[in-house]
C-alpha cells in the first residue's frame, strides 16, 4: 500500500488501481507459479495441495494477473481497446485520421 | 635471438677447437663446417642494425681467431687478394682489421666466388660505416648511393599476367566471395601482394561491439559529497545542449537506452555465460532431495520442464530449484504426519 501522496499523472483512480495491480502481479508471478504448479498435480499428496491452496488465497488479491484490465493508455476506457496500440477505439480513429499512425490507413476494397 | 646465437657459436667452438688439435689437415673443412652454418646465419641476418652486426662481427672474429691458424695460412697464399680490399678500404676510412679479416673468413667459408663475395661484403661494410659516422653528424642519407647499387628486377610477362588476374580475382573476391581454393591457395603463396585481400589488413572495428570503456563515466570517487553531486549536476545543465540535429538526437537516446544499438545484437542485455550443459543438466540440484517418493518425480518433472525453457537464466532456474526445496523443508513435520 503507498503511504505517501501520490502525484504522477493517471488520467483517472482506476487507472492508478489497474497499475498498481499490474505491479503486484510482477512482484508475486514467480510465486503463484510455483504455488500453481504444486497445487495443479496428480503425482503428489492432496493434503500438500490443499495446503498450498491456502497459500495461494493467503496472498494479496492484486497480485493475481487476472484482476489486470487492458485499459486504453490515454482516455483508460475498459472497453474497446485494441491490444496492438493500447488505444481505445475512439482515440484509436482520431489519430488515424490525422495521420499519426504508422502504417495505418482508410480501409477500402 | 642473439644471445642464443652466441651461445651455439661459443658451443660449437669450443668443439671445433678440440677437433682441429687433433687432427690437422682435416681441420679447415670441419672447422669450417660449424662456423660456416653460423656464418650463414649471420649473413642471413644482414638487415639486423649496424651496431649489433658489428658487434657480431667483432665477437666472430674472436672466435675464428682461436681457428684462425689454418685460415691464416690459407691468407698468406691469397696475400695479393687480401692486400687489395685492404688498400680499397684505405680510400673512404680505414676499415676494421678485424672485421676485413671476418669478411676474408666468410668468403672463404662460401661456396660462391671468393673474391666477389669479399668485395660485396666490404662494400656492405663501408656502406654501413658511412651511415653511422652521417647519423652521428646528423647528416641526411644520400639515395643516389643507395639506388645506384641496387640493380632493377626483371619481370616476365608471365608473373605480370598472374599479377593482374589476382587483382582481377580480388575484386570478384569483394562480390561474392565465391574463389575456388585453388586459386585462394595460388593466391596466397604468391609472394608479390599488391593489395590487400579480404582477410589481410587493419580491422576496422565498425561492426565489432564497442567496448564498454570507450565513453565511461567519470570514475566515482569513495564518498561524492553534495556539492559534487550539485556541481556535475550544474555541469550537465550547461553542457547538455538541445541536440542539433536528427544525429545527435539519435545519439542521445541510444545513450539513454530508448533506442537500441546497430547492428542489432539479439543479446543485448542478455548475459548468459553459461554453457547449454548447465541449463539441461540440472540434477546435481536435486541432491538434497529424497531419492524416492512423489516429490522426487515431482522434482524431476520441475526439472525436465526447466532444462527446456530458454527463456530463463541459470540462476534464476537454480533459485526456481532452492525455493521448492525450502518449500518442502517447511512442510516436511506436515508429510511426516501422513
Amino acid at each position: 500500500p503507498c503511504t505517501r501522496q501520490v502525484r504522477s499523472y493517471f488520467v483517472d483512480w482506476r487507472m492508478l488501481r489497474d497499475v498498481k495491480r499490474r505491479k503486484l502481479a510482477y512482484e508475486y508471478a514467480d510465486e503463484r507459479l510455483r504455488i500453481n504448479a504444486i497445487r495443479k498435480n496428480t503425482i503428489l499428496p492432496k493434503e500438500l495441495q490443499e495446503v498450498a491452496d491456502k497459500e495461494i488465497a493467503a496472498l494479496p488479491r492484486d497480485s493475481c494477473p487476472v484482476r489486470i484490465r487492458n485499459r486504453c493508455v490515454l482516455t483508460s476506457r475498459p472497453r474497446g481497446v485494441k491490444r496492438r496500440w493500447r488505444l481505445s477505439r475512439i482515440v484509436f480513429r482520431h489519430f488515424a485520421d490525422h495521420a499519426q499512425m504508422s502504417g495505418i490507413q482508410r480501409a477500402m476494397w | 635471438s642473439t644471445s642464443s646465437v652466441l651461445s651455439t657459436e661459443k658451443d660449437k667452438s669450443t668443439t671445433s677447437t678440440g677437433s682441429t688439435n687433433e687432427v690437422a689437415s682435416k681441420s679447415p673443412e670441419g672447422a669450417a663446417e660449424t662456423p660456416k652454418q653460423k656464418l650463414l646465419n649471420i649473413i642471413g641476418n644482414m638487415k639486423v642494425e649496424v651496431t649489433t652486426k658489428k658487434k657480431f662481427q667483432q665477437l666472430k672474429t674472436q672466435e675464428i681467431k682461436k681457428q684462425a691458424t689454418d685460415k691464416l695460412e690459407g691468407l698468406d697464399s691469397r696475400s695479393s687478394t687480401f692486400q687489395g680490399p685492404a688498400e680499397d678500404a684505405q680510400r673512404s676510412k680505414p676499415l676494421n682489421r678485424e672485421l676485413v679479416e671476418a669478411v676474408s673468413a666468410v668468403a672463404s667459408s662460401l661456396p660462391r666466388s671468393k673474391e666477389q663475395t669479399e668485395s660485396e661484403l666490404l662494400a656492405q661494410l663501408r656502406r654501413h660505416e658511412e651511415t653511422t659516422d652521417k647519423q652521428r653528424k646528423g647528416g641526411t642519407i644520400n639515395i643516389r648511393n643507395v639506388i645506384s647499387e641496387m640493380s632493377i628486377k626483371r619481370q616476365s610477362p608471365a608473373q605480370r599476367g598472374v599479377m593482374i588476374s589476382n587483382r582481377i580475382s580480388l575484386a570478384m573476391e569483394e562480390d561474392g566471395q565465391r574463389l575456388k581454393p585453388d586459386r585462394l591457395s595460388s593466391r596466397s603463396f604468391d609472394s608479390r601482394r599488391y593489395f590487400l585481400s579480404l582477410r589481410e589488413g587493419k580491422r576496422l572495428n565498425i561492426f565489432t561491439k564497442a567496448p564498454p570503456e570507450t565513453e565511461s563515466a567519470l570514475k566515482t570517487v569513495s564518498s561524492p559529497t553534495i556539492w559534487d553531486l550539485e556541481f556535475a549536476k550544474e555541469i550537465a545543465a550547461v553542457t547538455d545542449q538541445p541536440p542539433r540535429n536528427g544525429f545527435e538526437e539519435m545519439i542521445q537516446w541510444t545513450k539513454e537506452g530508448i533506442l537500441w544499438e546497430f547492428p542489432i545484437d539479439n543479446e543485448a542485455g542478455m548475459d548468459d555465460d553459461a554453457e547449454f550443459h548447465e541449463h539441461i543438466f540440472l540434477e546435481k540440484h536435486l541432491k538434497d532431495f529424497p531419492k524416492e517418493g512423489p516429490i522426487r518425480h515431482f522434482m524431476e518433472l520441475v526439472i525436465c520442464g526447466l532444462s527446456k525453457n530458454p527463456y530463463l537464466s541459470v540462476k534464476q532456474k537454480i533459485e526456481h530449484i532452492e525455493w521448492f526445496r525450502n518449500y518442502f523443508d517447511e512442510k516436511e513435520e506436515f508429510l511426516q504426519e501422513m
